[in-house]
């Protein structure tokens, strides 16, 4: 069962919590973490094809989809994050052979575990891009932008809610 | 269920032949039917030792500490407890050649209330799975069944779901008692701690609470084995077996019925992979 998202007029109302509402321009900050060899790859490809896509998204390279703790998607939300994107090699194509077989087990988990806690399913969204797939990436990008405005901004166990 | 008498035979022929340092048995406190673990180091403390439906701590816990590191350890496991043990074995964090383990083929231990515990009811493996010398009769793997409390939790809605998991996230005083009972977290330096302000993370902010009690509990999934020695030491009584049990039922149902510590050297879920695992959510 999952929380009908509302939508109130010129308004952003949270999926998680209906109090909390924000302006209609509002910018969701999303934190990418793509691995190196493959994803980091594909979204360079994504700027020198000179593809537009929402510059929400932060980037934080990382040697390989497995390098991903669930720690850091946790790390993500408590901190600056609206939502979290991973974006690892397809399932075959791992520089390192197997990392993204024991990442995809992991996250998972943490996507069922941060759903039970409360979060809705679309704050953390994972990807297979390729380093060829620059279009799908920008497509990612767009969808994961879109989907986290129409949740709204995480104020849940935020740090900066603490004064 | 009591083995006091046996388990203090065992004791007595142990130091007697020589065979151990530091017998891990349960002793009785001195008020209520509260009980408490005992390291023996003499034989003259064996009398004390005791085990019946009371003795619901995991001792496996006391492997990791500096009393016992490296030195040759007789310990009483129950079901749950061998399996954290086997964990533990295969994380190479204890030599089984120190260890003289007496495995008991537990029928369930009590709460507080006096009932039977609901770890116990649901409990998929009483035997022990690693042991030298057995005391009970065995009575078989049994099968898995859903935690009551997640299955409850989850046909509720995400929003009240939320506000249920704020309030606990809201009563933890990060005192870290979970994580100092876990027989599973043993490593010197907890990343939960690591912080370059302490003094913000480690306050008793829901966000805090929330930061480590998710990471703590998925740094155990796939290894958690259910002894719930977390939920005995929280002073603030919270549900912690929620999220445990919740991990764990993502694991069985996703990954080839895997449960923590049930065969040797099997390491946790996330420590292997299967070709087929569910990709479906991923874009």
């Amino acid at each position: 069962m999952e929380a009908e998202v509302k939508e109130i007029k010129g308004q952003v109302v949270s999926a998680e919590n209906p109090a909390i509402v924000a302006p209609a321009d509002w910018q969701p900050v999303i934190v990418g973490i793509l691995c190196n060899w493959c994803s980091y790859a594909g979204s360079d490809l994504t700027g020198t094809s000179r593809i537009q896509y929402p510059p929400n998204i932060r980037i934080i390279r990382v040697p390989c989809s497995s390098r991903v703790d669930p720690w850091f998607i946790i790390k993500s939300l408590q901190t600056s994050g609206d939502g979290v994107l991973i974006s690892g090699c397809h399932p075959g194509d791992c520089h390192y052979i197997s990392g993204n077989y024991y990442a995809r087990r992991r996250f998972l988990v943490t996507k069922k575990l941060l759903n039970f806690v409360g979060y809705h399913e679309n704050r953390v969204q994972f990807s297979w891009v390729s380093a060829a797939e620059g279009p799908k990436f920008a497509k990612v990008v767009a969808k994961v932008t879109e989907d986290i405005k129409k949740l709204g901004p995480l104020h849940k166990y935020k740090k900066e809610n603490l004064k | 269920m009591d083995y006091t008498k046996q388990i203090q035979e065992i004791a007595s022929k142990l130091f007697t032949e020589g065979k151990v340092d530091i017998f891990i048995g349960y002793r009785q406190n001195a008020f209520d039917d509260n009980q408490v673990p005992m390291l023996v180091t003499s034989p003259g403390d064996i009398p004390n030792l005791i085990f019946n439906d009371k003795s619901v701590l995991n001792l496996t816990n006391y492997l990791k500490f500096e009393h016992t590191r490296n030195k040759r350890v007789g310990i009483v496991v129950k079901g749950c407890d061998s399996r954290a043990l086997n964990m533990i074995l295969t994380e190479s964090q204890v030599k089984r050649e120190n260890l003289y383990v007496v495995g008991i083929n537990c029928t369930g231990v009590l709460n507080e209330k006096g009932e039977k515990a609901q770890n116990c009811l649901e409990c998929v493996m009483p035997d022990a799975v690693v042991y030298d010398e057995m005391i009970g009769t065995p009575s078989g793997k049994r099968e898995y069944a859903v935690n009551v409390d997640v299955k409850e939790l989850a046909a509720k809605g995400l929003v009240e779901r939320g506000e249920y998991f704020q309030e606990i996230f809201e009563s933890c005083i990060r005192c870290n008692a979970c994580r100092q009972s876990c027989p599973m977290c043993y490593c010197s330096k907890c990343c939960i701690d690591q912080e370059s302000a302490t003094i913000y993370n480690g306050s008793n902010t829901p966000s805090s609470a929330f930061h480590a009690l998710m990471t703590w509990s998925l740094h155990l999934a796939g290894r958690c084995v259910d002894c719930r020695n977390c939920e005995k030491a929280c002073p603030s009584h919270l549900p912690l077996h929620l999220l445990h049990k919740q991990n764990e039922m993502v694991i069985y149902e996703n990954f080839q019925h895997h449960l923590a510590g049930m065969e040797k050297d099997d390491r946790g879920a996330f420590y292997k992979y299967n070709l087929k695992d569910p990709d479906d959510f991923i874009m």
